[in-house]
């Protein structure tokens, strides 16, 4: 343009002046905005006055702080909130769209009643209601016969759900899984009470061991937050992030390095490290030290290649930069969000103790039991899993008569998925709280309209990942929900007024007031879109090394590939289908037409004797999956990426029978030492279909 | 062809170290701009999107493959190939700001235009927009829906210069002159990684002015002349020399996919 920049700052002066007060006239928009008027049968642009509200948007997990846009009152957009300190103005790609999933065609539109296989009718509150009391009359006092799973992991809907089945006499209170439960019990074996922090904010190494801590992993906006505050756009990166895991996903894209690590492979990999760390000086103080020292000289570099299938000179490699960081950060978890174990979290979680990284700025943190808003809640520490549950009701070890099920969808997002839904089939009265029709309210007895986030009161504490004690609160955006819904925390206290179970509150509204007291928080600051943190910080670590004496490698079958699930935030989760409007975010190698699209490199490919866009069948036990391949270098040796959240059999045109379930391959064992149930080192066979 | 010049130039500069392709730009680019959802959105040829991240990939094999995501929206190129090629001059390079236009009442639906562009920025409405029921409740006031039968692209959310330059003009600011931020477009502000830096190029009050200068810097297809005004820069030289590669051989798709 031949303007140097001086020329530019005269060029861009010169053309202001005189234009000062005149309004540019933008021809075309006007055109369109009188032109349009001759299309009467396309959708009008509504009018009012646009207003930004603060929102608490639990849509994804994590739950992103956002301000709702609306238009005479209704909400149309959200948009970032710039004062609030988790998500700092960003907003995940599930929230973004969080006006619309209002008007969601897969809504339920007001309670109803089962009345034949797949058929429902529609009731009135006062009979829904009235209908749940009888129902857990029948078996209050009976321990055994009542359960609840909840797949919040944030909310104080939980306290009041968890201490309603104490009061009804039943310890059935279950969580869907995730890293919050996992690990919560990787701390226990290392010596610590209470939920893991990563302070990825204060490091300048960042090691992301299987989590998918960029794009579905704990609180996703605040870590994208605090990665991009290390890239400044045409800077100098601050900080290096290496990601390990079995598939090249979102947060491996934009790492510095990615390190294939096949899906069985984590705990070799990390004592792998370990041992190397210690061959060049590092030691700790812990007490199990010399122990943990014994176990990890095992994990030889040859070992670990043979185990993980990373090569001596990467491992060797990472070790010295981890060695070398002033403050680096481990982050454990499994790939896809679950699956892997307490021990499995416990192998990448020492390496922060023996790096010293543990409660320091920039390290690993352990969060402080928090508080609960009912006495007789069952906190995180104590929470059972879903899986383990469903399981025992398979095998006739548990009997419960009635289910309630919130915020969450077991019948489709348990490994074994086929079995579980079977197994669901069997508890004589499902209640399901739910905003959606999902797979597990198509199955329900009575299904309870749950509002959207912008139409209810709700909080979330300390989500997973935080580095600090963390508390949100939300207030309903909306006058008035689209739905028939009410607030299921509401309908579950009107009941326990009438069963005699007393809880001592009567709104859901209420109970966060109590929990933000307790906190210390100011409530109002909270849903103006504000967050409450502390630096309150739990005990020390140990390494774990009684624990990780149980890992073995395993050795891997010939025959079978490892099945990676592959999670996008985009996608959404287990208790919501991909939203509309995602589903353009889908790309071809994920699902074409209706099938889903599993990946593979092209030596697994050639040896598993399949060619790109070839039909297969995955296979594990009864658990059968229909897909096509696509050759994809970004997958570790012997393994098959499967993206996860597809093949739906409820919710709406838009998501249902589009692609298949992952859960249906995937297959339970009993983690060794801890007895909990894992799945993330499940097989396939794969044969041509 | 010489490049239409404006005093003032809206532009991005896309950091492709900082996309992690999560895709909330292209949720927020739907919003903003009423984009019904479509049933079958794995139909590529028939959806509409207006920012659209494609996935490129460096072609090694496991383990040393990587990949990096390249949002792409209009270009808002300086010579636009789609502008001379419209008969009814329903697509113009005429405002200040030098974002092209798209005027759906003039569109006759051609589509000489979408074979024009090598960005494949543009897309054709083969349907009227439908919304499911409701869903036309949360319809965002800042773009009027289009029907069946003509072309729509990305504008840079428009509407969102008007009312910066609105908003600047009651507080008796310069609306020719307007501070960094001031206006962004949907995408650029619901980048929770802040890739999409967006402003006046030609201002240096405005930080893609040095950043679209950046050594790491570049345009898609560069070789074409097209100018756009959208830039990127990646320090991988893997991903800039993708940029430049795909102008030789002019077939999209060839090293890219949708995401
Ligand atoms: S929102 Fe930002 S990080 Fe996400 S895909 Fe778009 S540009 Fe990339
Ligand atoms: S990117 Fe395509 S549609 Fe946009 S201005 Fe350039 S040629 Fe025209």
């Amino acid at each position: 343009m031949g303007l140097d920049r001086r020329g530019f700052v005269k060029f861009v002066v010169g053309g202001v002046a005189g234009t000062l007060f005149t309004p540019v006239i933008w021809q075309s928009l006007d055109d369109v905005s009188i032109w349009s008027q001759n299309w009467p049968w396309i959708p009008r642009l509504n009018k009012g006055e646009v207003k930004s509200t603060a929102a608490l948007s639990k849509l994804c997990p994590a739950g992103c702080a956002v301000k709702v846009k609306t238009l005479g009152g209704l909400p149309y957009a959200a948009i970032g909130n710039t004062a609030n300190p988790m998500s700092k103005g960003g907003v995940c790609p599930v929230c973004a769209g969080g006006a619309q999933l209002m008007y969601s065609p897969a809504r339920v539109a007001s309670p109803m009643k089962k009345v034949g296989e797949g058929k429902f009718e529609a009731i009135k509150w006062e009979d829904a209601e009235a209908m749940l009391v009888e129902k857990l009359t029948a078996v209050k006092g009976q321990e055994g016969k009542l359960a609840v799973i909840s797949g919040d992991e944030t909310g104080s809907a939980n306290d009041v759900f968890s201490a309603f089945a104490a009061g009804m006499g039943s310890t059935g209170f279950y969580m869907m899984p995730g890293e919050m439960l996992t690990a919560t019990k990787g701390v226990k074996l290392m010596g610590g009470n209470g939920q893991p922090g990563f302070d990825i904010a204060g490091a300048d190494f960042v090691l992301m061991i299987g989590a998918d801590a960029l794009d579905s992993w704990g609180a996703t906006v605040a870590n994208q937050k605090a990665f991009a505050a290390t890239r400044p756009t045409g800077g100098a990166a601050t900080a290096q992030f290496v990601y390990a895991g079995p598939v090249l996903n979102n947060t491996a894209s934009v790492s510095d390095k990615w390190v294939a690590v096949t899906p069985t492979g984590a705990s070799a990999f990390a004592l792998g490290l370990a041992n190397l760390l210690i061959a060049a000086g590092a030691v700790s103080s812990a007490p199990d030290f010399a122990d943990y020292k014994a176990l990890a000289a095992k994990f030889t570099p040859e070992a670990v290649e043979a185990a993980a299938g990373v090569k001596a000179e990467v491992l060797k490699d990472l070790a010295a930069k981890l060695k070398a960081a002033k403050a680096p950060l481990v982050i454990a978890g499994a790939s896809f969000g679950q699956g892997a174990g307490a021990v499995d979290f416990c192998a990448a979680a020492s390496l922060n103790v023996l790096l010293g990284r543990v409660n320091v700025t920039g390290g690993m943190t352990v969060l402080p039991t928090a508080p609960k808003a009912l006495a007789a809640a069952i906190g995180r520490e104590s929470a059972l899993d879903a899986g383990s549950f469903l399981s025992a009701v398979a095998t006739g070890k548990a009997t419960p008569a009635v289910l309630m099920v919130y915020e969450a969808n077991p019948a489709f997002a348990l490994p074994q998925a086929g079995e579980m839904a079977k197994s669901l089939g069997n508890i004589a009265f499902k209640v399901s709280f739910s905003t959606y029709m999902d797979e597990t309210a198509a199955m329900a007895d009575l299904i309870l309209p749950a509002p959207h986030p912008y139409e209810r009161f709700d909080d979330a504490m300390n989500p997973y990942g935080v580095a600090k004690p963390t508390y949100l609160a939300g207030k309903p955006v909306v006058k008035k929900p689209v739905a028939d819904c009410k607030d299921p925390v509401d309908v579950l206290l009107a009941a326990a007024g009438k069963l005699g179970v007393s809880l001592g509150f009567e709104t859901y509204a209420d109970v966060i007031k109590a929990k933000a007291s307790a906190v210390g928080a100011d409530l109002d600051t909270l849903t103006a879109g504000g967050a409450w943190t502390s630096d309150g910080k739990g005990g020390n670590l140990s390494l774990g090394a009684a624990a990780l004496a149980k890992v073995a490698p395993a050795a891997a079958d010939p025959k079978t590939l490892a099945v990676a699930p592959v999670t996008r935030q985009a996608f959404g989760s287990g208790s919501l289908a991909t939203p509309p409007a995602n589903l353009l975010i889908v790309r071809e190698d994920e699902l074409t037409g209706k099938d889903l699209v599993v990946r593979m490199n092209a030596a697994t490919a050639k040896a598993a004797g399949v060619t790109q866009g070839a039909k297969v069948k995955l296979t594990a036990g009864s658990g059968e999956l229909k897909a096509r391949i696509s050759v994809n270098e970004g997958v570790a040796a012997g393994t098959v990426a499967v993206p996860m959240g597809f093949g739906r059999s409820a919710w709406d045109e838009f998501t249902k029978g589009k692609g298949d379930n992952v859960y249906k391959i995937l297959t339970v064992s009993d983690e060794a030492g801890t007895g909990l149930k894992v799945w993330a080192g499940s097989t396939v066979t794969v044969a041509k279909g | 062809m010489k490049a239409k010049e404006f005093n003032i130039k809206w532009g991005m500069v896309i950091d492709l170290d900082k996309c992690t392709g999560c895709g909330a730009c292209m949720t927020a680019c739907q919003v903003e701009n009423n984009i019904a959802p479509m049933v079958d959105s794995s139909n590529k040829l028939r959806t509409l999107s207006w920012m659209l991240v494609f996935e490129m990939s460096n072609k090694k094999p496991c383990p040393d493959a990587e990949i990096a995501y390249l949002p792409r929206p209009c270009m808002q190129c300086g010579n636009p190939a789609c502008v001379p090629v419209c008969p009814v001059v329903a697509t113009d390079k005429n405002e200040e700001g030098g974002i092209v236009s798209q005027i759906y009442p003039r569109c006759i639906g051609c589509r000489y235009c979408m074979a024009a562009c090598p960005y494949h920025a543009r897309y054709f409405n083969w349907e009227d927009p439908i919304f499911p029921k409701g869903m036309e409740k949360a319809l965002s006031p800042s773009t009027s829906t289009r029907p069946r039968g003509v072309v729509e692209k990305c504008n840079f959310c428009h509407t969102r210069l008007q009312n910066a330059k609105d908003k600047v003009r009651m507080e008796g600011g310069n609306p020719e002159a307007l501070p960094d931020g001031a206006y962004m477009p949907a995408c650029s502000e619901v980048c929770p990684t802040g890739a999409i830096t967006f402003g006046d190029l030609k201002n240096p009050e405005h930080k893609v002015h040095e950043l679209a200068k950046s050594e790491n810097a570049f345009r898609l297809l560069e070789k074409l002349g097209l100018a756009p005004q959208v830039y990127y820069m990646s320090k991988r030289e893997w991903v800039r020399k993708l940029g430049d590669n795909y102008a030789a051989t002019g077939k999209p798709g060839a090293e890219k996919k949708h995401s």
